[in-house]
């Protein structure tokens, strides 16, 4: 209780910054005259009574000194002085300060940007009420839709509404359908169709996530009743900002989506993003409603048809063992009872087999985490790796300063500072600079996470995920600052406190003691160059795989080719509405007349962008379920576009249609490996297995064309097989177009002709096919991109600190240099001397870095393509570049040290 | 010569709360003289050092202060006891009594006590 009235009077005074000065002096005054005229009293002279008097009330500055500790708050007052004399200091040589704060500034930046993805994409949790309790059926997040038997991953409706019927360990079950689609729709009577990304869910899901609108309603259970019966969406906060403008009378408006007019019910609050992280959908609609999300979606009561996540939230004292086992329990029972199950013995064994794993979905699904967390990992690595290096580059900068400044703390030292005193004050230097950096950082960070997610996202749409600056990576950046700020002033405060008073007061600028401290700022300087070759390794490997992968003959040209995506499920066609074919194929001729195109055909996949692969069966060869087919339904004149040519057969053509027989184009390795020997064109196979869900297809082959990749530049081959989107329907998808000229040019071209034919088609992802090929290792590039910015940043670095402490090491020298050259010693010999030394600190460097920087390429070799970890050509490279940026580095102080005027010299000492 | 010895803090406020509840309203001036009086001029090696002091007990809410008008009509800071003050006082005159006898117990105990 004292204490504490005690600390608020104090802090009062230390905030108002009230001193009892006056009243002291007054009261002193009073005291001294008291005490004189008793000394009278008692028969002194008065001049001798007021000198008895004084003596009696003892030192005045000491009295002072401890009644204003009392007074105020002597901890911060001298908090506050140090940091008043640090700023004095940093002002005092303000480039290397400047150097100091911008050093710091990209390197705390750098992790803070790098902390801030890592956070949104791995590390945080789903803004949902208890995300700990949420587990998602399946732990590999794909998304699609299959007929396959027993997927662990993805499930049926019917399995659905069964699971949560039947099971006891969950308070809640949703499912959510594990595509986000891209759909085109009307706002109300608006002429301009607005891109909007709907996410189809259960009626449960909101109930089950625990989230409440923030206007009108949610989904619920009886909007999930009857297919096709329940036309209702809950828009996104972010939707409702920038699509209706905010308006508060949302609830009236409408949003028509194909031949379907969905009224909006509620509006999701701002921060719920769904429970995909790096996607954000604009709308959730119920799952009653996907025949019409996307226009022709089928499949809602078919209980093989697998295209949804089952998410539940666990009932309170249930583990997630007990969960899993009640779910192993009910897995194969529901399948059983299905009546079209196919329970053939293989398919039997497979039940018995199959076991379902549960995963938290805390932190929600991601493909982002998938693709990025070893990258973001590596990152943020190298980003650590810059900072220390960075730390290492100040230390000796401070070093070095402390060293010019030992006359200074000598003198202190000799006045009676404590030791301590002054390390806190040195270390209060460091604080002040690393803040100073750490302030800048945060702004630089800012800037890098924009041009971060602008890399990460393919086109124009940025990835919607939150990276702004929260608590949590303000504390990072804090801490980040504050550790580097001891990590880098510790030593040289205690090293400059550390000092013989005598000897360093008679040396004046006490150079000559600095090559006693040399060892501390040689291993900085060494351990510096050892990081560097690290980084310099790592960057060169990465500019190598990504150099690997831009050169793989990918089988098609992707140059020249535009790319789009065209909706045309606005048209309200099903996709085998021969109307719609018709419509393909005018748009096809159209553009192929244009006088700068070369071909133009729609397909269904060109690359990277997914695939639908089945197993086949060819007669004449035993069925393999686990070899998989790619299919794509594709125009007449796709080769011509792709140039993929046609070894042998021919191409579709006119007479192809949906009445005339089914037919198939092959790739190469498909007719080498899963045909019969001799020539598979004529032969016929059924896509589809035999004993699967849905019946098999039966194609006859026409052609075999030359192999392409399909999903990544990296993989193995695949096989893949052709059909004409005459006889196999593919609703909407890819428009291709070979051209020759101006890209823009023939982009605007080729759009207006397409809204020649139909105003309303939604035109979407206009690109080159050679950048949509790239965007497949996108991550790959940025990985190369930011490493070899590191890198350079690191050697950049590491030679500024090789250059600082030469030239400090010269300028010390410069007396003994001076000596040696007036006894004759060789000019160029003092040169080599300096440049020997600096050699010598390079090698031991690289000698200690090697190991580290072979178990780190060890370590990325997974994300390495076409070389090894220890790949010679990026060492060889890595070291050469070290020995060049450290040699010119040294260059420098060697020629100064060469150029040293002996008399000038022996002078100045 | 006798030595003087300078007291510690906490022991020079227990001896200012003492004076200013024996003596009422008081101004540093007295106090320090009423100190030196009882305790033979042996503890205050220098006056000044009790005012660090009385401004602690102030701001601990012991002692409060207000200007006045001393003996000989001079501006002067009297000092009074507060109800927080006697509290404190009390209760380290009880904690004081209580060691010193102790010590003192202590301190006369005969060899046959000890063993």
């Amino acid at each position: 209780m004292r204490f504490i009235r005690r600390l608020w009077a104090r802090t009062r005074n230390f905030a108002t910054r009230s001193t009892g000065d006056r009243r002291l002096r007054e009261e002193m005054e009073q005291h001294l005259a008291l005490q004189t005229e008793e000394n009278i009293r008692a028969g002194m002279t008065a001049t001798e009574a007021r000198r008895q008097a004084i003596l009696k009330f003892g030192p005045v500055e000491a009295l002072r000194e401890s009644y204003h500790a009392e007074e105020g708050l002597p901890v911060i007052d001298t908090v506050l002085q140090d940091c008043r004399y640090a700023l004095r200091m940093l002002f005092k040589s303000p480039v290397l300060s400047i150097v100091a704060v911008l050093t710091l500034a990209l390197g705390i930046g750098a992790n803070t940007a790098i902390f801030s993805f890592l956070d949104a994409v791995l590390l945080r949790s789903l803004p949902v009420k208890d995300p700990q309790r949420l587990v998602k059926l399946g732990v590999e997040d794909w998304g699609g839709i299959t007929d396959s038997f027993a997927c662990t991953e993805l499930y049926s409706y019917p399995f659905y509404r069964q699971f949560q019927r039947d099971n006891q360990v969950f308070s809640d079950t949703a499912a959510i359908m594990s595509m986000m689609n891209e759909v085109h729709g009307f706002v109300d009577d608006r002429k301009d169709f607005e891109r909007i990304n709907v996410q189809t869910v259960s009626g449960t899901y909101f109930q089950t996530v625990g989230v409440s609108p923030e206007m009108g309603r949610v989904i619920n259970e009886s909007d999930d009743s009857t297919e096709g019966a329940h036309p209702v969406v809950v828009i996104s906060h972010a939707f409702w900002k920038n699509r209706l403008g905010g308006d508060p009378a949302v609830l009236d408006h409408k949003i028509k989506l194909g031949n379907t007019v969905f009224n909006i019910v509620g509006v999701a609050p701002a921060e719920f993003f769904g429970t995909k992280v790096g996607e954000a959908p604009d709308a959730w609609a119920p799952l009653s409603m996907m025949r019409s999300i996307p226009p022709g979606w089928k499949g809602r009561n078919d209980n093989f048809t697998e295209s949804l996540y089952i998410l539940s939230r666990l009932k309170s004292g249930v583990s997630l063992e007990e969960a899993t086992a009640n779910v192993n329990v009910l897995f194969p029972q529901i399948l059983r009872s299905f009546p079209d199950a196919k329970l053939t013995q293989e398919n039997s064994e497979r039940l018995a087999r199959t076991r379902v794993p549960l995963k938290s979905l805390a932190r929600g699904v991601s493909y982002l985490r998938n693709a990025y967390s070893e990258p973001l990992k590596v990152l943020m690595v190298i980003v650590a790796l810059v900072l220390l290096i960075a730390c290492a580059n100040i230390a000796n900068l401070l070093l070095a300063r402390s060293t010019s400044r030992t006359r200074e703390l000598a003198v202190r030292q000799a006045l009676g500072a404590a030791r301590i005193r002054i390390i806190r004050q040195l270390l209060t230097e460091s604080l002040v600079l690393a803040l100073a950096g750490g302030a800048l950082a945060i702004t630089f960070a800012a800037f890098a996470n924009r041009l971060l997610l602008h890399m990460i996202s393919s086109g124009s749409e940025t990835i919607p995920l939150d990276v702004s600056l929260n608590l949590r990576l303000l504390a990072f950046t804090v801490a980040v600052t504050v550790s580097t700020a001891l990590l880098f002033g510790t030593l040289p405060a205690v090293r400059a406190t550390r000092l013989e008073l005598t000897s360093s007061l008679k040396t004046g600028r006490g150079a000559s003691t600095f090559g006693a401290r040399t060892p501390l700022a040689k291993a900085l300087v060494i351990s510096q160059v050892a990081l560097s070759l690290v980084l310099t390794v790592g960057a060169f490997l990465f500019l190598r795989t990504l150099n690997n992968l831009s050169h793989v003959d990918i089988g098609f040209n992707r140059q020249n080719v535009l790319r789009l995506n065209m909706d045309s499920s606005v048209t309200g066609y099903e996709d085998d509405d021969p109307r719609l074919k018709a419509l393909f194929r005018e748009i096809e001729g159209r553009i192929s007349s244009l006088p700068f195109v070369e071909a133009a055909s729609f397909s269904a996949f060109t690359f990277s962008e997914g695939s639908w692969n089945t197993a086949i069966n060819v007669p004449g060869k035993l069925f393999d379920r686990r070899v998989n087919v790619k299919h794509n339904s594709i125009g007449n004149d796709y080769f011509k576009v792709m140039r993929i040519p046609l070894v042998s057969g021919r191409q579709f053509g006119p007479q192809d249609t949906a009445t005339s027989p089914p037919v198939a184009i092959i790739s190469e390795a498909m007719a080498r490996n899963l045909f019969p020997a001799g020539s598979p064109i004529g032969h016929t196979y059924s896509l589809g297995s035999p004993d699967g869900m849905t019946s098999p297809v039966e194609k006859q082959v026409i052609g075999i064309v030359k192999d392409v990749k399909f999903n990544n530049v990296a993989e193995p081959q695949d096989y893949i097989d052709y059909l004409p989107y005459t006889q196999h329907g593919w609703g909407f998808g890819d428009f291709e177009v070979r051209y020759t000229g101006n890209f823009a040019a023939v982009a605007a071209e080729v759009q207006q002709a397409i809204h020649a034919i139909d105003r309303r088609l939604p035109i979407t992802n206009v690109t080159t096919l050679d950048e949509q090929v790239a965007r497949s290792y996108s991550n790959q590039a940025i990985i190369a991109q930011l490493s070899a910015f590191f890198g350079i940043v690191a050697v950049f670095l590491s030679s500024i600190g090789l250059y600082g402490i030469m030239s400090y090491l010269v300028s010390c020298r410069t007396g003994e240099i001076g000596i040696r050259l007036a006894l004759g010693a060789d000019r160029t010999e003092v040169g080599w001397q300096v440049m020997r030394e600096v050699v010598l600190w390079i090698a031991a460097g690289i000698v200690i870095g090697l190991p580290v920087t072979l178990g780190g390429g060890r370590l990325v070799r997974t994300m390495l393509y076409g070389l090894s970890g220890s790949d010679p050509f990026s060492l060889a490279a890595a070291i050469l570049v070290l020995a060049i940026a450290g040699l010119a580095a040294a260059y420098f102080p060697a020629r100064k040290a060469s150029r040293v005027d002996p008399m000038v010299a022996l002078r100045y000492e | 010569m006798k030595q003087k010895t300078d007291v510690q803090q906490g022991t020079l406020a227990l001896m200012v709360l003492k004076t200013l509840e024996v003596l009422g309203p008081l101004h540093g001036y007295g106090i320090a003289r009423r100190i030196e009086q009882i305790s033979g001029d042996l503890l205050l090696v220098n006056q000044g050092t009790l005012y660090p002091v009385l401004l602690r007990l102030e701001q601990e809410g012991a002692v409060e202060s207000d200007w006045g008008a001393s003996e000989n009509n001079r501006r002067a800071r009297y000092y009074r006891l507060t109800r927080e003050g006697r509290r404190q006082l009390q209760t380290e005159v009880q904690g004081w009594s209580q060691t010193t006898e102790i010590m003192a117990r202590f301190l006369s105990a005969k060899a046959e006590e000890l063993s």
